[in-house]
């Protein structure tokens, strides 16, 4: 009971500082509403754009090995036997002559070629799946020494367009994880101020409080609480603009930046919803706890 | 009924050859030694700077001795954790001359702010209130608002606060130092009705005609060191009688 009626005291404390200073607390909300929507567009952003990778990578991490004409059939499955004990190896997939042959013709860009070519001059492929990005130069390494490979064009393998794909994923998972930083350390450092400034309009409250005996936690907790009130108000408003905002800018993004794939995804939405509303709890009893912290010593 | 003050049981303070020194090299207290028994109405005097309200501080924990032992209600403060603080402190009943009211809270509030603060329940501090606003005479002025009550007044509500959560030692710190003489004296006799009820008063003041009229225990500090001790004293040496050098 006594902690229920403790936890009252808090709550009501909180609700009252919040309100009676709506200037500042108000002031708080605002930025803190603004650095979580360039963090959860950032997050939105950042998936968007990893979902466009994950596209590339997909395709990418299949490498094709053109098979020279003649080639016997046993040497095609002697080949692709040993690539199957790779380890990096997901899958091997042999495409005749003539599928190849079908897949080049159904392609409307090749439309005008394929009536001027006769016979089937494209090769035989073998379709090699790898799991890592990055284990491809590996299996194209091996292609290129084995005797049944075409020899003027032995691989689809596109090491630049690989290598940069991967730094600059790398780069974006960097960049992501330091705006996140700098934003959590404005956030907080924001929260800090503001519940410093009820803490220097609650002074008084705060001295009588320590001289009749209220322990750290009874003077810390309506702070605390006042500080995750302010973060979870502008969470639900930082997640509300994101929401209205997020389709109309991947709707003008795809009208404008046609060759960008990015695409629109609602079960994001809900997945960052309680992220976003759990991080602005978070920074605000995280700044309202560091804030507090030397004014509440007993 | 006046208690007596129990002077053959353990002391409710016993300072213990204390010594205080400030980060700046003040010495302020100098191998001070005292012993006030339970139900004792002790002043403490002496000119500014003395050492009386280093002394409160210390009696409340809100400093700590650099050497030698403080001892209230057999609790040794020196040593004694932060997070036992609270619940020590919760055994005094602190008054100091500037009231410190919250000036948003009416009296009533004022008053229950000490026992909430513990976790009583409503019943218990509406209870509690009543009583303690009966004691000091402001039972008809529980709504109003600390801005609305004369300076004497005020430091009646200071004083339920102190008393509320019933302590058995009040220390005041210059509890009539803002208030006019008339006022003053309507004050300490509800100090001395507190006392009287069985708590023990430790009171720094500089009010020369009330330490000299009540006749209590006066303990003199010049220059960080108890000068005099006189059960019976007066304000300064020349007019005591019946003095028991400590």
């Amino acid at each position: 009971m006594r902690i229920w009626r403790h936890l009252l005291f808090a709550l009501s404390s909180a609700w009252q500082s919040f309100w009676r200073h709506v200037p500042v607390t108000g002031a708080g909300v605002l930025s803190i509403t603004l650095i979580l929507i360039l963090g959860g567009a950032s997050l939105l952003l950042g998936h968007a754009f990893s979902q466009v990778l994950d596209g590339y990578k997909q395709r990418v991490s299949v490498i094709s090995v053109s098979v020279a004409d003649q080639t016997p059939l046993t040497t095609v499955e002697d080949f692709e036997d040993q690539l199957r004990l790779q380890p990096e190896v997901l899958s091997v997939r042999f495409v005749s002559k003539e599928e190849e042959l079908r897949r080049f013709s159904e392609d409307p860009r090749n439309q005008q070629l394929i009536e001027q070519i006769q016979g089937n001059p494209v090769p035989a492929k073998i379709e090699v799946k790898v799991g890592r990005l990055g284990d491809v130069k590996k299996i194209d390494t091996l292609a290129r020494h084995w005797r049944g490979a075409d020899r003027t064009d032995p691989t689809d393998y596109q090491g630049d367009f690989i290598t940069n794909m991967l730094r600059l994923s790398s780069w974006l998972t960097i960049a992501g994880f330091g705006m996140l930083a700098v934003l959590t350390v404005a956030s907080i450092v924001i929260v800090m101020n503001t519940i410093r400034t009820a803490v220097y309009h609650r002074r008084q409250e705060i001295e009588v409080m320590k001289l009749v005996g209220a322990t750290e936690w009874f003077v810390r907790g309506p702070f605390v609480l006042e500080g995750v009130l302010t973060g979870l108000i502008a969470a639900s408003l930082a997640l509300g603009l994101l929401m209205l905002a997020y389709r109309p800018f991947v709707e003008r993004f795809q009208s404008e930046l046609f060759f960008v794939p990015l695409t629109y995804d609602p079960r994001f939405v809900s997945v960052l919803g309680p992220d976003l509303l759990a991080a602005g709890v978070l920074l605000g009893a995280m700044g309202s706890y560091i804030g507090v912290r030397r004014f509440v010593r007993i | 009924m006046v208690i007596a003050p129990d002077f053959d049981s353990r002391p409710i303070i016993s300072f213990q050859s204390v010594w205080k020194r400030y980060a700046n090299g003040t010495e302020a207290l100098k191998d001070v030694s005292l012993a006030v028994p339970e139900g004792d109405f002790i002043f403490l005097v002496g000119p500014s700077g003395a050492g009386k309200s280093t002394m409160v501080r210390l009696l409340i924990r809100e400093e700590k001795p650099t050497r030698g032992r403080i001892l209230v209600d057999g609790i040794n403060l020196g040593p004694l954790p932060r997070r036992k603080l609270p619940h020590f402190r919760r055994k005094v009943g602190l008054v100091f001359q500037d009231f410190k009211l919250l000036p948003r809270l009416t009296v009533y509030e004022n008053v229950a702010f000490a026992l909430r603060v513990l976790g009583e329940s409503r019943d218990a501090i509406e209870r509690l209130v009543g009583d303690a606003l009966e004691t000091v005479g402001l039972a008809n002025k529980g709504a109003k608002y600390p801005r609305e009550l004369s300076g004497g007044e005020q430091q009646r509500v200071a004083i339920a606060r102190a008393l509320v959560p019933g302590p058995r030692l009040i220390v005041a710190d210059e509890p009539t130092g803002n208030l006019d003489p008339a006022t003053a004296w309507e004050i300490m006799q509800l100090f001395l009705r507190i006392n009287a009820s069985g708590s023990t008063v430790v009171m720094a003041t500089h009010n020369r005609e009330i330490v000299d009229l009540l006749r209590r225990r006066v303990v003199a500090i010049e220059d960080g060191r108890i000068v005099r001790d006189d059960r019976s004293g007066t304000y300064h040496e020349d007019l005591a009688t019946s003095a028991l050098r400590a």
